[in-house]
């Protein structure tokens, strides 16, 4: 089965600083897969990378196989079919959940008229279907805690519907019960079949849910476990270097 | 969606206990149309105890007339600043759509042209604006106050300080007839708002300009497309002090290079201000400019019915400005939660 998305050579410069080289990443259909690293490792440029915020300066990044081109703006990735919740969730204060929820995608009839009742409508379904409580749907987001805001910011993604999900950080800003509650739902999202990608710095959350797990470092990958071949003293040894890195396939190396 | 929907029941999946954080005291600071109108009616029976003719139909018709103007204007200004943005050019602008058109008009131009002429000059001006703001960032309030600087030396070379007459019967008739007792600007001002009430409150433009202010970051991120956003704001801020200008003349029967300036632009960012907008972006209300603009009419009516000094006038529309925005800031803190 080709990898929903995969990352082939990726390397990115800003001036003449090197932000990523060569960095590979397949991540499945059905599967959670996590990529970590410590500050500075690459992370958030990757997603960057793969949100459509930046364009690779090498590499490819590819979804079903095919080559993702002419990437530029999120709209554009969420067209290939990536979904991407930010760490900031991107969230607007003064509206309200199923206007959020719904937004750069907002429903009409009448060819001008917002749908507000079928926005509602769906909002209310997606909540539903991830079997989460954050309130009526026309609360406005700004009166919502930290975790429920998370729960809307995932919600938009799933409504979306895209078979490749991109979560930054999900759990940084959580307590112990959000963050179950967000692990829940990262698990149902697997069972769905989609492709889901967490960015985390919580190895606790990525030893209980991802499948497998890809390490950053100085912009690089060291490597690709599954975790149950792996345990948390490995990981941390890759993200600190004191396990070398993986040896890279030959065409990149040429790159 | 207004913040007024949040109180709102609706017997849709489990409610949280959002709902019962809503203090009385919430739902009145959420809805300032309620705090404003108690404002008049305390300014309206003040009125109406010192002056008998305050309550007069006619001068009930002289109210709502006076108070088009601003309405007309705040509703474009209101709209762009509800999108995170800020016009200060408006009053020059408001002048140079008058000028555009009456010059037109005596060179002998039908009605209708040379309103959508001098509709489209300013229009002009509204992208002019935008690109200062957006290619040459330059932040909004300065950029739109060059414009307003420059605007207004342009409507005096022009004119020669000279007011431009006389204007046609039909083009007058915009500005001083009636429909069935209803003077056609009081007609004009409600078609304006209703429009602008069914884009800001019913369309997908509404909602991604309330997006747009209230967070522009999360407007990006959501992929929508905030430059086109941008440009549609600032024209519409432009053609809304355009035709506010063109109703003037049709209503003075001139076009008076002394009819805008800066006061002009102040009263409409007042209207809208008072009239709950956030200078925040993202929350405002067309009911609420609607509002705060015939407040303003209604302060300068009473003050001088009641024979009080015009001095006091800036001191309570002042007064009433601060009031207004801080009110903003507390309803801000007491509907946001910090993270």
């Amino acid at each position: 089965m080709a990898p929903a998305l995969r990352l082939r050579g990726v390397s990115k410069y800003f001036g003449s600083v090197s932000a990523l080289s060569n960095v590979n990443l397949d991540a499945y259909a059905g599967e959670v897969h996590a990529i970590v690293g410590d500050n500075g490792a690459g992370k958030s440029t990757t997603i960057k990378i793969i949100a459509g915020i930046h364009r690779p300066d090498d590499g490819e990044v590819l979804v079903n196989g095919e080559e993702l081109a002419h990437v530029n703006s999120a709209a554009t990735a969420r067209k290939h079919g990536i979904a991407v919740v930010y760490q900031d969730l991107a969230l607007v204060e003064c509206l309200d959940i199923a206007h959020n929820m719904a937004l750069g995608n907002l429903p009409r009839k009448f060819g001008i008229v917002l749908d507000r009742r079928r926005m509602e409508r769906e909002a209310a379904e997606v909540l539903r279907d991830l079997k989460v409580r954050v309130g009526n749907v026309r609360t406005p987001v700004g009166l919502l805690s930290g975790g429920q805001r998370q729960v809307v910011a995932v919600a938009r993604a799933v409504r979306t519907d895209r078979p490749i999900m991109l979560l930054d950080e999900p759990t940084a800003a959580l307590g112990v019960q959000e963050t179950a509650q967000v692990g829940d739902i990262i698990d149902r999202l697997r069972a769905s079949g989609k492709a889901v990608i967490i960015v985390s710095h919580d190895l606790d959350f990525v030893f209980s849910h991802a499948d497998r797990v890809t390490v950053l470092r100085l912009g690089r990958t060291v490597g690709t476990r599954a975790v149950t071949d792996t345990g948390r003293e490995q990981v941390v040894g890759m993200i600190t270097g004191a396990v070398p890195a993986d040896p890279t396939p030959d065409h990149e190396v040429a790159s | 969606m207004t913040m007024t929907a949040a109180s709102k029941t609706v017997p849709d999946p489990g409610r949280g206990p959002e709902s019962k954080r809503d203090s009385v005291l919430t739902k009145i600071l959420v809805r300032q149309e309620t705090t404003l109108i108690l404002v008049m009616l305390v300014i309206g029976a003040f009125a109406a105890s010192r002056s008998s003719l305050f309550l007069s139909p006619d001068n009930v018709t002289e109210i709502f007339r006076s108070s088009v103007i601003y309405f007309v204007m705040a509703c474009g200004a209101g709209l762009l600043i509800i999108g995170g943005g800020m016009d200060f050019s408006a009053g020059a602008v408001f002048t140079l759509g008058a000028l555009s058109t009456c010059k037109l008009l005596v060179e002998g131009a039908a009605w209708p042209l040379a309103i959508l002429a001098g509709l489209a000059v300013c229009c002009v001006i509204g992208v002019v604006n935008f690109v200062v703001v957006t290619y040459l960032h330059v932040p909004p309030i300065i950029a739109t106050l060059g414009t307003f600087y420059m605007l207004t030396g342009i409507d005096n070379l022009v004119t020669g300080g000279a007011d431009i007459l006389p204007l046609p019967e039909s083009f007058q008739r915009i500005g001083q007839g009636n429909v069935a007792g209803v003077s056609n600007d009081v007609l004009i001002a409600i078609a304006v708002g209703l429009l602008f009430w069914f884009l800001l409150e019913r369309t997908r433009f509404g909602v991604n300009v309330r997006a747009l202010g209230g967070n522009r970051q999360a407007a990006v991120g959501n992929g929508l497309r905030v430059v086109r956003l941008d440009v549609a704001l600032y024209v519409i801020a432009a053609a809304t002090a355009a035709l506010a200008g063109i109703i003037y003349s049709a209503r003075v029967g001139a076009g008076q290079v002394t009819a805008g300036g800066t006061s002009t632009t102040l009263n409409a960012i007042t209207a809208v201000l008072i009239g709950g907008v956030s200078l925040m972006g993202g929350m405002g209300t067309i009911q609420g400019i609607a509002v705060g603009a015939v407040l303003l009419s209604l302060i300068d009516n009473a003050l001088v019915l009641t024979s009080i000094p015009p001095q006091y006038n800036s001191i309570v529309i002042g007064a009433i400005l601060v009031c207004a925005v801080a009110v903003d800031h507390l309803r801000r803190s007491r509907i946001y939660r910090k993270r």
